[in-house]
């Protein structure tokens, strides 16, 4: 527990001195930061946008709005929240121009994406668990993706960002009370889908 | 509402580690002694735990490539950009010095200099004003110009 707090201090350290450098005009700070970011940031268009070819446009743009607007940044806040908020206005912006009824509704379009490690069997499990587990995962991702964006959106910062719900609420630009409730209805409406496709929790 | 209902409400956040601290010891107070919200909570929690290990997608070393290529040439028009305002500071002040010394110069050459000083003193500094004031203006609407074309190319590559 130490360690890992310790890890993530020495983290912190090392975005704070490349968002420094970054100011100053390093090119290497900008390559640090987006070999730090590249799979978390990438993860997260994918996961508004849901398609490949659309997140790898915003995944771009996001990192030349940084290097525009990083004079701008207020270095006393959070790194993440900012650059995931310049992430979230451009995916925002991009859903308005091309499926404006897609903010709020959701779409019956699923996405899977399994890295090399995914599949990769564990020891310490059979082929079997892995292959129940694997399952699982895909059930609960193809649930998700049919979401509504904002539901998809506040289920990943909190669950594989694992963004506190004042950083959530930062970036998507509301007050807590509504971070709260809108991910305890992502999770409610998570858990229909998967018992109106599984009937009897038979998906875990 | 009953303490059992605002309870079962918070069930779905408690399993993603979204309540506040009184919040927290409110929910473990009552699940240790209601059945139907622990059961509650025991069926959310699949459902966090798997969303914390959803796969995570990756982008291609294309995309990180191309990515770094377009931020690094961005970086660097803008710090041709900044450069470019500095020399221009640095300009514009150099010929306000050099407007400013030439009169006197100029002045002290032709054997006038007192009557830069003299009774002629105000004539001779509106005369000078307005000079220098038509001459900056010519100067502004020319590189007003000339930016409203660059830009104009720039947005055409």
């Amino acid at each position: 527990m130490v360690g890992a707090t310790a890890l993530s201090l020495e983290g912190l350290v090392a975005v704070d001195a490349d968002v420094v450098r970054l100011r100053r005009g390093d090119l290497n700070a900008l390559s640090e930061l987006i070999t730090r970011y590249q799979n978390r940031l990438y993860r997260y268009l994918l996961r508004i946008v849901r398609q490949p070819a659309e997140a790898e446009d915003l995944f771009q743009q996001t990192w030349l709005r940084v290097v525009e607007k990083i004079r701008s940044f207020d270095a006393s806040r959070n790194f993440d929240a900012w650059l995931f908020t310049l992430a979230r206005n451009l995916a925002i912006d991009h859903l308005r121009r091309i499926r404006p009824q897609s903010l709020d509704e959701p779409l019956a379009n699923t996405w899977h994406s399994e890295t090399v490690a995914d599949r990769i069997p564990c020891k310490d499990h059979t082929p079997l668990d892995h292959a129940l587990a694997a399952e699982r995962r895909t059930e609960i991702s193809e649930a998700m993706a049919a979401l509504p964006t904002m539901y998809r959106e506040v289920l990943t910062l909190r669950f594989e960002e694992e963004m506190k719900i004042e950083e959530i609420a930062q970036v998507t630009a509301v007050p807590v009370s509504t971070v709260k409730s809108r991910l305890r209805r992502s999770l409610e409406q998570l858990r229909y889908a998967l018992e109106a496709r599984y009937p009897g929790g038979t998906w875990q | 509402m009953s303490e059992h209902d605002k309870i079962r409400e918070l069930l779905a956040l408690a399993a993603a580690d979204a309540l506040t601290s009184t919040e927290e010891k409110q929910v473990a107070e009552h699940v240790r002694s209601c059945i139907a919200c622990s059961n509650e909570l025991g069926a959310w929690r699949p459902i966090a735990s798997e969303l914390r290990r959803l796969p995570t997608p990756q982008p291609s070393s294309w995309l990180v490539q191309a990515t770094l290529a377009r931020a690094e040439a961005k970086l660097t028009e803008q710090a041709e950009h900044d450069w470019n305002r500095r020399v221009m500071i640095v300009v514009v002040a150099f010929a306000w010095l050099l407007t400013i010394a030439s009169w006197a110069v100029f002045h002290f050459v032709s054997g006038r200099f007192e009557r830069l000083l003299g009774p002629q003193f105000s004539h001779t500094w509106i005369s000078f004003a307005a000079f220098t004031a038509l001459e900056w203006l010519a100067g502004g609407v020319a590189a007003v110009m000339l930016a409203i074309r660059q830009r104009g190319e720039r947005r055409l590559v």
